[in-house]
């Protein structure tokens, strides 16, 4: 059993319950702890030389972060 | 001795409950958004876990959709609860203003030289880039007619694949540079979400 493995799991279950069971409860923490199970992901991607997924989930999550940011920022601005 | 596949498809499914459960809790709006990006990820994990050609190439789509799928959504949310432009621009950097259109020119001519369809995506990502740092106020009709005219040329190039297999080279290229237009386009459009008047 392969150590990147191992650790990708890990981090997924730990970044998951972060991201469900957040606190303090704010969008900004939730959208942070976010990048953890990402990590664990990435992790499992690599342990099976999965290189061209890995390079489009980094590109596709740089672009979700920013939709969500903008939808945040739009939000502060009206309330 | 487990194999491995069982154990990550047993994490999986745990980690899949979990997400699913909060998402059930969970009554806020916008909350609820950043949990389906949760789930995305936790799902995607699955087909990782398969870990040959056919989870990469399943990959890609599940991506592609994902992001399309939460852009349509924030901006459903948006409109639902009407919420408003920001009065103001945010950032008002020097380099904001200097660097754009050196790196968005890198990155084309880059991905011009790439061709294809990660050709596209490179050239793209430096289009975004540009449309994120400077205003927006380009002809949405033009770069939308362009990407109509390559893919008529991508499919050309696949009639003369099967009609005249002996220009096989010219359809390829006619097929990467196509592609490129194509995906160029599709990308660069992201790139100007931040509701001016195109928007």
């Amino acid at each position: 059993m392969n150590a990147v493995f191992v650790l990708g799991l890990a981090i997924l279950v730990i970044g998951v319950l972060s991201v469900a069971f957040v606190r303090p409860k704010t969008y900004v923490a939730r959208l942070i702890n976010l990048e953890i199970p990402a990590w664990g992901l990435l992790l499992v991607m690599l342990a099976y030389d999965e290189a061209l997924a890995l390079l489009t989930f980094v590109a596709v999550t740089a672009i979700s972060t920013f939709v969500i940011v903008r939808l945040m920022e739009w939000r502060d601005a009206s309330c | 001795m487990i194999p491995d596949y069982s154990i990550g498809l047993l994490v999986a499914f745990a980690s899949a409950g979990v997400a699913f459960f909060a998402l059930m809790r969970e009554t806020d709006g916008l909350h609820r958004l950043l949990l389906t990006d949760l789930i995305e990820v936790v799902t995607l994990a699955f087909i990782a876990l398969v870990g040959t050609d056919l989870a990469e190439a399943l990959i890609l789509p599940g991506l592609v959709v994902g992001v399309s799928e939460l852009i349509a959504l924030s901006e459903i949310y948006r409109v639902k609860e009407g919420y408003v432009r920001p009065p103001a621009a945010g950032l008002r950097i020097e380099v904001m203003e200097s660097a754009p259109g050196i790196l968005a020119a890198i990155l084309v001519v880059y991905g011009i030289v790439l061709s294809g369809f990660s050709g596209g995506a490179v050239a793209g990502l430096g289009v975004i880039f540009y449309f994120l740092c400077r205003d927006h106020s380009e002809r949405f009709e033009l770069i939308e007619t362009a990407s109509g005219y390559s893919w008529v040329f991508w499919i050309v190039a696949f009639f003369v694949f099967m009609l005249l297999p002996q220009y096989w080279f010219f359809a390829v290229m006619l097929a990467g540079s196509a592609i490129l237009v194509k995906v160029l386009a599709k990308m660069s459009l992201i790139g100007t979400m931040r509701g001016g008047p195109n928007a």
